[in-house]
């Protein structure tokens, strides 16, 4: 009875094989070619500034000139690729390329998960800015796709004639516009990003001259953070709460008049607004008289340490293929994104336009994005401290001793 | 359509390689299980050891392994500049470091990542001991409102009702709901402009509430989530529980003159402990463990809003602290595992399956 049902049972599995493999890849013309392949690409690109559509496009394009080339493109949030992709590396399925920004350059090197581009491409083509926001130890560790990434302000010219010029001229404006039932002014209030060209306003910067100290519990930063807390709570500039969406709503749907928001939203703004969509630089601090200093980097191709041979060749192809000068020119048709292609950029498509030459003016004052790992630290140490500022709960010069001794703690977890 | 085709196609041939996959290790299992034990040991429990060998199998691979493989870890260095191969065991950094620096060798060395998840932050500013009483508040909380709101519906749905089938679909429509589109969905209603909560809230009259950004409004949120999310559980639970005790008993009741609350508090709480105890037991486990109702509410990454599992993961994957984030893990199953046991041994709550 017992062999009887031990023979069943193998009898069973193997039925069960044979099924499995009828219906698998065994059969001979599913068979993929040796040159076919897959590529697996992630970025972080939203689809509200149609980006995320661009790239499945360059995709699709490069697919159609190469039909055994497969794209598996997958949109994630810029820190959930981050986190993904140091995960997926570690178990062994990380993509074949990532089209990124440049800070995610200092983890992914210091854990060895990306490999150095420079005998891979012909530098010399891109603009030098671009490619100085992702050299680490002397080596070019992305391959740079748009110029910029930087902060600005935005302005509803159907509510605002004149962008003012510094901040006393932009607290001035409020009250007419907030009698008028307009916000005047909206940006993410979460993110540090956003507190980073302020900081620069009032004379400050996250890290000491080595690039690597925090620098975070100084004058020019309690200066900084109570700057934000009053044009909050004393002048009413800003919205109780806003985060990036919610602000970004507030501007399109015109109950903002300015909005502070980074250059990969200037299509989708001019797309939405059209004639009334103004661009000018962050108002200038008028107690210290500087500019407010944003950080400036671009979007860059990454290429995955594990991507080697046939793969790597095609990726490269790819690269080649998506930064070249038509690409490029249509990125900034599409995206109105400075180019990070020298030749594209000389173009008068991109010199002619008045928005991307009020841009690349916001660009001027900006300072590079560290791409060091200690960075991580100083965002996340500061993110906290500034919403609890923000949310009126904390003290400016409590929350920025916070910032320091919390950056860094989280230094010393580095090692 | 022959595009379409070619779409699906490499993920057909990706589900037929795995389920061959499968199958061919099942037979290598079996065939090496049944020569083992029917003919070389020659076990008269040959066949029901057979039956149970994939089952043990993928606990191996799918539980065991990566539980062992998530010790080694807690003993390791792992981070990002100690990734993947280059991490090495904290007792090994040691003995690159000058003996007089190390205080105490095994708090210091041995199970330094233990020692840091009592003394070192655990997130950016807190350390773990706020953190666990905020879980433990959260969780409090949030089971005792299960186990009230769950009560209170199961005993009305539970008497004679017109539409009773209705209305117990629709209460139980929250489990229904996969839990991260709920989260999400409510995390929209807090919205400070656009939610649907401030919008009523101003038309009363009232002053909108900063839901994301307020470290008390946020925690708030969290539990008003949690508690529409887990009701249905525990209605269903007691329901069942309820539906199970005979009439006779109340009936018995009636005739001693016992008051509607006596017969509440005598025959119903009694005789349904057996129910009601494993389901608080496992209602205390999962909120403890609720992860995306606190990681998803806690839009800005409120540190007053984290609870321990959504530390765990920030330290793990935000902060790439993985040999830390590996001990803390194990800390947090043992505050589970000691907890569940007393409370089951406090209770007698498995006494009757027992």
């Amino acid at each position: 009875m017992k062999k009887r049902l031990v023979w069943t049972l193998f009898s069973i599995l193997l039925i069960g094989a044979f099924a499995a493999s009828a219906c698998g890849p065994s059969a001979p013309a599913a068979t993929p070619t040796p040159e076919s392949m897959t590529i697996a690409l992630w970025h972080q690109e939203g689809e509200a500034e149609n980006a995320a559509q661009y790239v499945q496009a360059l995709a699709d394009a490069y697919s159609a000139a190469h039909p055994n080339v497969m794209f598996e493109v997958t949109n994630k949030n810029t820190e959930v690729l981050r986190e993904d992709f140091q995960t997926a590396a570690l178990a062994g399925s990380a993509p074949d390329l990532l089209w990124t920004v440049n800070d995610h350059a200092g983890p992914f090197t210091a854990a060895e998960l990306i490999q150095p581009v420079d005998d891979l491409f012909d530098l010399s083509q891109y603009v030098d800015s671009g490619l100085a926001a992702v050299v680490l130890d002397g080596k070019t560790w992305g391959v740079p796709i748009s110029n910029g990434n930087h902060l600005m302000l935005y302005y509803n010219k159907s509510l605002v004639d004149t962008p003012p010029a510094d901040t006393d001229a932009m607290i001035a404006m409020a009250p007419g516009l907030i009698d008028k039932g307009i916000t005047p002014l909206v940006f993410n209030q979460t993110e540090p990003f956003w507190l980073v060209p302020w900081l620069g306003g009032f004379g400050g910067s996250v890290f000491a001259e080595d690039g690597v100290t925090p620098t975070l519990n100084t004058p020019a930063m309690v200066q900084t953070l109570q700057f934000l807390h009053d044009i909050k709570y004393i002048d009413k500039m800003v919205p109780a709460e806003s985060d990036y969406d919610g602000a970004d709503t507030l501007f399109k749907e015109g109950k903002a008049a300015m909005i502070i928001n980074g250059d990969w939203t200037l299509g989708a703004y001019h797309d939405q607004m059209g004639e009334d969509l103004g661009i000018a630089r962050i108002p200038m601090v008028s107690a210290t008289g500087q500019w407010p200093a944003p950080y400036t980097a671009g979007k860059y191709f990454m290429i995955p340490s594990g991507t080697t041979g046939s793969k790597l060749d095609t990726v490269v192809d790819f690269i080649n293929f998506a930064t070249n000068k038509e690409n490029q020119l249509g990125m900034v048709t599409k995206l109105a994104r400075l180019p990070a292609l020298k030749s594209a950029l000389d173009d008068p498509l991109v010199s002619g336009d008045p928005l991307l030459a009020n841009s690349a003016d916001q660009m001027v004052v900006g300072v590079p994005q560290p791409t060091v790992l200690e960075m991580r630290c100083n965002w996340d140490s500061m993110k906290p401290e500034m919403q609890a500022v923000l949310a009126d709960s904390e003290m400016p010069a409590d929350a920025a001793a916070r910032m320091q001794s919390s950056s860094e703690n989280c230094m010393a977890t580095l090692e | 359509m022959q595009q379409l085709f070619a779409q699906i196609l490499p993920s057909l041939k990706e589900a037929g390689w795995t389920i061959l996959f499968v199958v061919l290790a099942i037979i290598v299992i079996e065939v090496v299980a049944y020569v083992l034990l029917a003919k070389v040991l020659k076990s008269p429990h040959a066949l029901p050891l057979m039956l149970l060998a994939p089952a043990a199998a993928g606990i191996v691979a799918l539980i065991i392994y990566p539980l062992i493989w998530e010790l080694n870890l807690s003993f390791t260095n792992m981070s990002l500049r100690h990734f993947g191969d280059k991490a090495e065991y904290t007792w090994v950094v040691c003995q690159g470091v000058d003996p007089s620096t190390i205080g105490n060798w095994i708090t210091d060395c041995l199970i330094k990542n233990y020692a840091d998840v009592f003394r070192l932050p655990v997130l950016k500013q807190v350390n773990f001991f706020p953190v666990f009483f905020r879980t433990a508040l959260w969780t409090f909380a949030n089971v005792s409102l299960h186990v009230t709101g769950g009560m209170a519906l199961a005993l009305l749905l539970n008497r004679p009702l017109r539409g009773r089938g209705i209305y117990r679909a629709l209460l139980i429509l929250p489990w229904a709901i996969p839990q991260i589109i709920a989260v999400l969905a409510w995390r929209g209603e807090f919205h400070y402009e656009y939610g649907y909560i401030n919008i009523l809230l101003t038309r009363f009259g009232l002053s909108a509430v900063e839901w994301k950004s307020s470290p008390v409004w946020n925690f708030v949120a969290m539990i008003i989530t949690n508690v529409w999310l887990g009701i249905p559980f525990m209605m269903v639970v007691i329901l069942g529980g309820l539906q199970s005790i005979s009439q006779e008993f109340y009936e018995a009741a009636e005739m001693d003159g016992a008051t509607p609350y006596q017969q509440f508090r005598e025959i119903t709480l009694p005789l349904i402990r057996p129910v009601l105890a494993p389901a608080i037991v496992l209602g205390t486990i999962w909120t403890f463990n609720n992860f995306n109702v606190p990681y998803f509410i806690n839009q800005n990454e409120l540190e007053t809003s984290d609870i321990l599992v959504t530390a765990l993961f920030r330290a793990a994957f935000e902060y790439n602290r993985y040999g830390f984030s590996a001990a803390f893990a194990f800390v947090i199953f043992v505050v589970l595992l000691l907890y569940s046991v007393a409370f089951i041994r406090f209770t007698g709550g498995l006494e009757e399956i027992r």
